[in-house]
């Protein structure tokens, strides 16, 4: 009896793994010439998810030509490096990653590179120049024209409340490198504090209920991302400070939580768009399958959004 | 084995303590049935494919082999990700800040790794703490005293010298020291817990705590080992890590833990403890690694290979059930 159920049990275990796969194993009907691979480190980050988007709407454009594998590597090194040697062993045409840091995928990359399939790297640098592309838009410059916008906004004169990302990570360093950079010629402006509010929104809240505290005169908050300063936005206004002060994001997501809504309903007065290179990825990678030359690196600019602008960045239908 | 039912047949003994076995060759089999081809070649059945399967599946093995220690006695341990962490932090800072030699530096850090494991094992038994309640808060100690080692940046390791690099290096045919190192693991932990008497008292102890007291089992310091061994391991793991990766994070081994119970349950090693292998666990190990690599290959969506896996480790989690049931 035991002995039966006993096996039973493994049987339909195995047999429902067996389903699943079968069910979703050869889905895909009929084949796209080419099959890129795509590694995008974590998910779970809205950024991430618009580019894995942005690209997968962009790759609707070539139907025929290629298809699209998306990984998600879960924040675990270990795991995109899995994900990077299994694409070569199965033989992708071509392999997109947007690592989670800049070395271990380094080895895997090389492997590819030696097997013949190009690889093109989205928003972090690796360790090494082996890849084929690199597709980036650079924090600095992005902190530098919030910096610029931010002088001018304010006349060249006012009290500047700096909410910062996740203290030494590289975009944060970058966006309040960029900033310092551009008012450092201004004397008139002056940044009373940067607390860290860790690129979240209930932070930047938390962050600007103590400022409102401490400070009775806030000008303008810059925050190096726009969950951030809405959520800043968010602390002003149940204090009934909101119109006193003047709202600065980073980033220009498209959801209805995002900066060009923010932007649209009044609340920040503008937001940089920080590109995801989802699109130019896909696009890159076609040039790269047909043959055609593809510049190394590839630079993407910042675009300034207020309210001129905003509708053109708020697609709320697209996520 | 102290729950075993007199009436159950031999063959049905045997079905089930290499339910671990049984599984990976189940698995193994489905994997070929159903994995996709390219140009012709089974894509899982490759040498190269095989190989990077059990290179993956190894610094979680060998936590793993650490965890079903602590399973045996009916423990659990939630820091086994964060010592690693710490002793991929203490490496990198060791070997690439002060230069010290790798041999030095990896002798040190395992020892780092056997006393934060039996600090673990002496707050359960001298506070007579639940052990999820003792290795969720150090699991959180151990991940701030990683980020304050650097105050968190990762140290890069692309520069560590030779002597370190051979702990990644490759010995033939694909087959690399992390590999050998979690077998290697394996094997010492099923001949210590078959061989020696420390291993019967473990299963005693898991069996039952009370009537291994009263038999004179030393039931305070065996748990205190038993968490040693798995802080070693971890650290063992850590140090592999880096030298794989070639870079020291301090918010590496998120969630690893979790990884490694899957590993232990579905290798059959009963959460409630006294029952289960280490050779289980490899297979375990192995389940695990092959449906992650044939998901893979089938590009399968990744939110729908989270729901496959929960599936999985669910349905293992039944057979213990059925098998605790006598």
């Amino acid at each position: 009896m035991r002995m039966v159920r006993a096996s039973s049990s493994v049987f339909c275990v195995s047999v429902t793994a067996a389903c699943l796969l079968a069910a979703c194993g050869d889905g895909g009907g009929k084949k796209a010439r080419f099959l890129i691979g795509f590694s995008q480190c974590n998910l779970a980050e809205p950024w991430r998810q618009a580019m894995n988007d942005d690209a997968l709407r962009e790759a609707a454009n070539y139907k025929d030509l290629i298809e699209v594998e998306f990984q998600d590597a879960n924040n675990d090194d270990a795991t995109q490096v899995s994900q990077l040697r299994t694409f070569i062993r199965k033989g992708v045409d071509l392999i997109i990653v947007s690592p989670r840091t800049k070395q271990p995928c380094v080895e895997p990359v090389k492997e590819a590179i030696v097997r013949g399939i190009p690889v093109i790297v989205l928003d972090r640098d690796l360790e090494t120049e082996a890849y084929t592309c690199f597709i980036g838009a650079p924090n600095y410059d992005i902190g530098k024209a919030a910096g610029n916008y931010i002088v001018e906004v304010l006349g060249g004169r006012g009290k500047v409340l700096e909410i910062q990302g996740l203290l030494a990570s590289v975009p944060a360093e970058e966006r309040r490198n960029g900033f310092r950079d551009a008012i450092r010629d201004h004397p008139g402006i002056e940044v009373i504090d940067a607390p860290e509010g860790r690129w979240l929104r209930e932070e930047g809240q938390k962050k600007m209920e103590v400022a409102l505290q401490a400070h009775e005169e806030i000008d303008l908050v810059y925050a190096h991302n726009d969950p951030m300063a809405i959520g800043a936005y968010l602390a002003a206004e149940a204090k009934g400070r909101d119109d006193d002060i003047l709202f600065v994001g980073i980033d220009g997501l498209p959801g209805e939580d995002d900066g060009p809504k923010a932007v649209l309903d009044g609340h920040l007065s503008a937001t940089f768009l920080y590109p995801t290179c989802g699109k130019e990825a896909i696009a890159t990678a076609v040039k790269i399958l047909k043959g055609e030359p593809a510049p190394k690196k590839i630079a993407l600019e910042t675009a300034l959004i207020t309210k001129e602008n905003a509708a053109l960045y708020y697609r709320p239908k697209a996520r | 084995m102290s729950h075993q039912t007199p009436r159950e047949s031999s063959l049905s003994r045997h079905l089930r303590r290499f339910q671990g076995g049984i599984g990976l060759v189940a698995v193994f089999l489905l994997a070929c049935l159903f994995g996709r081809s390219h140009r012709g070649d089974l894509v899982f059945i490759r040498p190269d494919n095989l190989t990077d399967i059990l290179r993956d599946a190894s610094e979680k093995g060998i936590l793993a082999v650490g965890m079903t220690f602590v399973i045996l006695t009916a423990g659990i341990d939630l820091s086994v990700g964060r010592i690693l962490a710490l002793a991929c932090m203490l490496t990198g800072h060791f070997l690439m800040v002060w230069q010290w030699p790798a041999l030095a530096v990896i002798a040190l850090v395992l020892g780092a790794g056997l006393a934060m494991g039996f600090l673990n094992g002496l707050i359960v038994t001298r506070g007579r703490l639940q052990p999820f309640v003792v290795t969720l808060a150090t699991m959180l100690v151990f991940y701030g005293l990683a980020k304050l080692v650097t105050g968190g940046p990762v140290i890069g390791m692309s520069a560590a010298p030779a002597g370190f690099q051979v702990l990644a290096g490759e010995l033939f045919a694909g087959v690399r020291v992390p590999i050998v190192v979690f077998l290697g693991s394996v094997v010492a932990g099923e001949l210590v817990l078959r061989g020696t008497v420390f291993g019967r008292f473990v299963y005693a102890v898991g069996g039952n705590e009370v009537a291994a007291r009263f038999a004179g089992v030393p039931v305070s310091s065996v748990k205190a080992w038993v968490y040693a061994i798995s802080g070693l391991l971890s650290a063992l793991a850590g140090v592999l890590h880096c030298a794989q990766y070639k870079q020291a994070d301090p918010n590496v081994g998120a969630g690893y833990e979790l990884d490694a119970i899957a590993a232990v349950v579905i290798g059959g090693t009963n959460l409630m403890g006294g029952r289960g292998s280490v050779l289980g666990t490899m297979a375990g190990v192995l389940i695990v690694g092959i449906i992650d690599n044939i998901l893979q290959i089938n590009g399968i969506d990744p939110n729908l290979q989270k729901v496959i896996k929960g599936a999985i480790i669910l349905g293992a989690a039944l057979l213990q059930r059925r098998k605790g049931q006598s």
